[in-house]
């Protein structure tokens, strides 16, 4: 009975050990990408842990000390933690409502225009932003809000106001903020819309004609419900990101003026690791964002599958 | 799509509404770009009245020949040039190492391997661990940092497998019987295939090294080593004109540097032209690599 055991054993080794040589070159395919998803993803996910010390770069984590959650209390304890957390929260807010809804209009609008070559135009130039630059992108709202050389400022002197120097004011950077997001978006993220708008079926139209509904009803019933899915999931994603705020927008749009309402967790990071050197510090604020990213990234996903299950019935 | 029949009042209205709606967009997204353009080919007196929009006044060139002269530029050309293009032909390499494995694949550990990189999708070292391991790496002021952090973005290698996927399985399995390896089968039969989707891989490496800001910023130190992003943002941002030795800086009284605005524009195009020229030619590619991925994405 054994020696029978073992012979299946055996047997069953030579096949795994044939399998794996069979597909030797599959491995040596895949080795150097392990390896460098080993040394460039997860060896610094394994130096996270530095959070939990006052790590000391001469000392090497090793030498420095382990204090627990301080790096965490020290944050929590600063007077602008909450500061900081409802900043990079309202502009996520504030990007929902507005540059996530713009590319929804949009790609609705372009697709009740009738003249295909005037449509196409439109798409491309729409585009045009998203091949910018974050600098560019910059530079562009600094000359067009400057208060001696901008287009809007010369603006408000033809009309007999006074100039403003926006760039300056706290009140304008979130305006700035979503007004540029949605400049930058708009025609890019519609994309997928349209594409989902191609993909309705024309003969729900037909029958909605047929019942005597109006170009406006026939958004209303047919191409809107026709993108909803769409719209839900894209949604759900962005859930994921309600603690990320991109960070070179508004690295290169702070200054000291707009700092109490710029600042967010990010920038935050930046500042405290790379330019204090406080790594220790830096990386207790990436890994509490981090971790919330993910939680909020597996309720998203959550969701997402029951909203699929409730699509499907 | 459009179903013909008689329009009404109001929906004629609405279509020519619609019309203008779509001009005034297309102008907005336009007119920032036109104004640098015009900006950058005016006299500085016209400029300084704020009187540029459309088109240049006292038409120049003042701007663009302080920047061939200038060396810092030039580099900075250099730099992010080879940035993109090594960057592309590595990714490209690396996504598709990943890519293929995972579609064609059917060997012990496949289900690890995906799962190791798209967990990356949803969790990082961040920026303070990944900074500190470069500096472990002795890639700190290289410009092959930049090459590296992004040399198979885990949703990169999605989009090219859900490609791969599509493809019959039957193509290399016929091929592997003739005695072709995996390399071969990759490098002949599936990779050519794929070419749509490795133009949209292509386009997304180049553009994306390109503009990056961020890495650039925090990863180098010297100016030699600069790409163009970061000394755009030196020249136009921080008006740091001293330190990039451009000619026609001014000092003024406080001591800060003024760099003339045609020159700071003519930076700008400089940055912004080549993708700026590169996308309308290669629209197609670009949309269909967003709609593959947003459907398994």
């Amino acid at each position: 009975m054994q020696v029978i055991n073992m012979k299946k054993e055996g047997q069953n080794i030579r096949k795994i050990a044939t399998k794996i040589w069979a597909d030797r070159y599959m491995y040596l395919m895949i080795l150097p990408v392990v390896i460098y998803y080993i040394l460039f993803k997860y060896w610094p996910m394994a130096w996270l842990r530095i959070a939990f010390y006052d790590f000391k770069i001469l000392k090497g984590i090793e030498g420095s000390k382990f204090v627990g959650l301080e790096n965490f209390k020290t944050f929590l304890n600063n007077p602008d933690f909450f500061q900081i957390i409802w900043n990079t929260l309202y502009l996520n807010i504030l990007s929902i409502i507005f540059v996530f809804t713009a590319p929804i209009l949009f790609a609705l609008l372009l697709n009740e225009i009738s003249n295909s070559k005037f449509k196409r135009v439109v798409q491309t130039i729409s585009y045009l932003p998203h091949f910018l630059s974050t600098v560019v992108v910059v530079s562009m709202i600094a000359t067009f809000l400057s208060p001696s050389i901008g287009t809007l400022n010369a603006i408000l002197k033809s009309l007999g106001l006074e100039t403003v120097h926006f760039l300056g004011n706290p009140k304008y950077f979130r305006p700035i903020m979503i007004i540029s997001g949605i400049w930058q978006g708009m025609g890019w993220n519609s994309i997928i819309y349209l594409s989902a708008l191609s993909g309705i079926n024309t003969e729900l139209y037909e029958s909605a004609v047929i019942d005597g509904a109006g170009r406006f009803q026939q958004v209303l019933y047919v191409t809107l419900p026709g993108i909803a899915n769409t719209i839900v999931i894209m949604l759900i994603l962005q859930i994921g990101n309600l603690l990320s705020v991109g960070f070179e927008k508004v690295y290169l749009l702070q200054n000291a003026q707009n700092i109490k309402v710029s600042e967010v967790l990010s920038t935050y990071v930046y500042k405290m690791g790379i330019v204090n050197s406080n790594y220790s510090l830096g990386t207790a604020v990436g890994l509490f964002n981090a971790v919330i990213s993910l939680i909020l990234v597996l309720l998203a996903n959550k969701l997402s599958r029951k909203y699929s299950e409730i699509s499907l019935i | 799509m459009s179903i013909k029949n008689k329009k009404s009042k109001g929906e004629k209205i609405f279509d020519i509404f619609n019309i203008i709606m779509m001009c005034l967009l297309s102008m907005a997204f336009i007119y920032p770009v036109l104004n640098v353009f015009s900006i950058s080919l005016s006299g500085s007196s016209p400029i300084l009245r704020g009187e540029i929009s459309f088109f240049p006044k006292q038409l120049t060139f003042e701007g663009y020949r302080d920047i061939f002269e200038n060396k810092y530029i030039w580099m900075s050309y250099r730099n992010t040039i080879f940035v993109a293009a090594i960057g592309c032909a590595v990714g490209l390499l690396m996504t598709s190492f990943a890519a293929y494995p995972m579609a064609f694949g059917n060997f012990y550990g496949k289900k690890l391997f995906t799962y190791m990189i798209l967990f990356t999708l949803w969790f990082s070292g961040g920026m303070i661990p990944t900074y500190l391991v470069m500096r472990r790496l002795k890639l700190i002021n290289s410009l092959w940092v930049l090459i590296l952090l992004s040399a198979a973005p885990a949703y990169y290698v999605i989009v090219l497998r859900s490609f791969f996927d599509n493809m019959p399985k039957s193509l290399i399995e016929s091929a592997k019987l003739d005695g072709a390896n995996d390399f071969v089968c990759m490098f002949k039969i599936v990779l050519p295939i794929a070419k749509p989707a490795l133009a949209t891989l292509a386009l997304w490496f180049v553009v994306s090294h390109w503009n990056n800001f961020m890495a650039p910023l925090i990863y180098l130190n010297d100016r030699e080593k600069y790409t163009l992003q970061v000394i755009l943002n030196d020249i136009v941002l921080q008006a740091s004109g001293l330190m990039y030795e451009i000619t026609d800086a001014v000092q003024t009284g406080d001591g800060t540097m003024v760099i003339p605005q045609q020159v700071q524009n003519a930076v700008i195009v400089v940055a912004m032209l080549p993708m700026l020229v590169i996308y309308p030619f290669l629209q197609k590619y670009f949309v269909k690599g967003v709609m593959i991925g947003a459907v398994k994405g």
